[in-house]
């Protein structure tokens, strides 16, 4: 829907920016993190998950401190709105509350805790669908997040481009979009989150940018014609 | 490493760091390699435009305050679920509160036959008292009771198998607990029958059962 529309040249949409991202894995997966490192991130992880189980309020304080503003800015670009996505994530908060007894250590804490978010938004989508009772038509047109306007960006055409583009992709193609790119987290994560495998999510992201990129990308008799 | 245009799509899903170093370098003379590089790079830098980490400086107070409130919320029932536990059958009808307590004061003469049960050198009078009337009408008012949470059990089993929510694996996994340690103290019950204690300690893992399928139902409705 007019995406080709607001397609530019790469080159101008995109400014140059560092070459590597901050998470190297699909540039350089010799970038994992050390041993080291990694145990004591299972170790943060298992005692914010233990703190969390007895009940201590400031340890939930410390998960949202950590991973608050990433929980709402995913439920934001699953939902489409900041009120909504706040809901999603002091809902995720009291699911978390509700059933950290459970929490086995099968996966981290942080990983679990964003699987139950993902959850959490596409029951919300869910419901606001079946409150709105509207035509089928329509429902198609409200299953894909409505964007609203955010705080302002670099490139606010870009930001509008992905995301109309993002809405059209398939359920997980969007979820692995977004955790892996937008978000940062590792296939590994994404596919605890997911309950997909690891494999899985890497096909998934490339199928992603796959389709994003035939959205996103100008056609090329328009490059040749509109060069301005 | 030797790559060519072929190789390009298997390394943009899961290449090694040597495979895209190769695929650099192979772009470095492929005019159609470099630009899908180049646009896949771009879309992840354009990821980076959905990145908005502005602070809502209400919205942990509020999850606090509602966490606080859930914490609270518990306590309560968890302190009730005590206190229920300490009386008689509390979810229970009329009825069968009525034959619960029926039960109740028979094991209670039981025990109290036995305890203060004249010394016998014979083992036949105690088996006699094994088979008494009384024990009987405890053990079929058990078997109703079993009954009764079976149906009830039917009634929670497709909220609990067509649901997938950590809430419900939790009541799954309790289930199970509860249906091992029934297991175990039905065992020990039919090996020494007019023992009081296992019987209250079945009742009360029935009444436990009893009270988790009801949360299900409650959860479903």
């Amino acid at each position: 829907m007019g995406m080709m529309g607001l397609a530019l040249a790469w080159e101008t949409r995109i400014p140059p920016v560092a070459q590597r991202e901050r998470r190297v894995e699909p540039f350089g997966k010799q970038a994992a993190a050390s041993d080291s490192v990694a145990e004591t991130i299972r170790a943060e992880d298992l005692a914010l998950a233990t703190a969390c189980q007895s009940g201590d309020l400031h340890a939930y304080e410390r998960l949202y401190t950590l991973h608050g503003a990433r929980m709402k800015n995913l439920a934001r670009n699953i939902l489409g709105s900041s009120m909504d996505a706040e809901d999603a994530v002091q809902e995720t908060f009291l699911k978390v509350q509700r059933s950290v007894g459970s929490f086995r250590g099968q996966s981290s804490f942080v990983t679990w805790t964003f699987r139950i978010l993902v959850n959490t938004c596409y029951d919300a989508r869910r419901s606001r669908l079946r409150k709105k009772e509207v035509a089928v038509e329509e429902e198609r047109e409200d299953a894909t997040p409505r964007p609203e306007p955010r705080a302002a960006s670099a490139h606010p055409t870009l930001r509008m481009a992905l995301e109309r583009a993002l809405a059209k992709l398939t359920r997980h193609q969007r979820d692995v979009f977004l955790l892996y790119e937008v978000e940062g987290f590792r296939h590994g994560e994404i596919s605890e989150m997911l309950e997909i495998s690891e494999a899985a999510s890497k096909n998934t992201l490339f199928q992603a940018k796959k389709n994003l990129r035939q959205m996103l990308e100008p056609p090329r008799h328009s490059d040749a014609s509109g060069a301005r | 490493m030797n790559i060519n245009c072929n190789d390009r799509d298997r390394i943009l899903e899961d290449g090694t760091p040597a495979e895209w170093a190769a695929l650099e370098g192979h772009a470095a003379n492929c005019a159609n390699c470099a630009e899908e590089l180049r646009a896949w790079r771009s879309l992840s830098e354009a990821a980076v435009e959905l990145r908005d980490y502005s602070d809502s400086p209400t919205l942990w107070p509020s999850i606090r305050r509602s966490l606080a409130a859930q914490a609270t919320a518990s306590e309560q029932r968890q302190a009730r679920w005590s206190w229920h536990s300490l009386s008689p059958l509390p979810h229970l009808s009329f009825s069968w509160q009525a034959a619960a307590a029926a039960a109740f004061v028979l094991l209670l003469m039981l025990s109290a036959g036995w305890l203060l049960r004249p010394p016998t050198k014979s083992p036949q009078r105690s088996t006699g008292l094994l088979r008494s009337k009384a024990l009987a009408d405890v053990e079929s008012a058990e078997t109703a009771y079993v009954e009764a949470i079976n149906k009830l059990a039917a009634e929670a089993k497709p909220q609990l198998a067509n649901s997938e929510t950590p809430l419900m694996a939790n009541y799954r996994e309790k289930l199970f607990v509860l249906d091992s340690a029934i297991g175990d103290l039905r065992a020990q019950a039919g090996q020494n029958p007019s023992n009081a204690h296992l019987r209250f300690e079945l009742l009360a893992m029935y009444q436990e059962k009893q009270r988790t399928l009801e949360e299900i139902v409650e959860e479903k409705r």
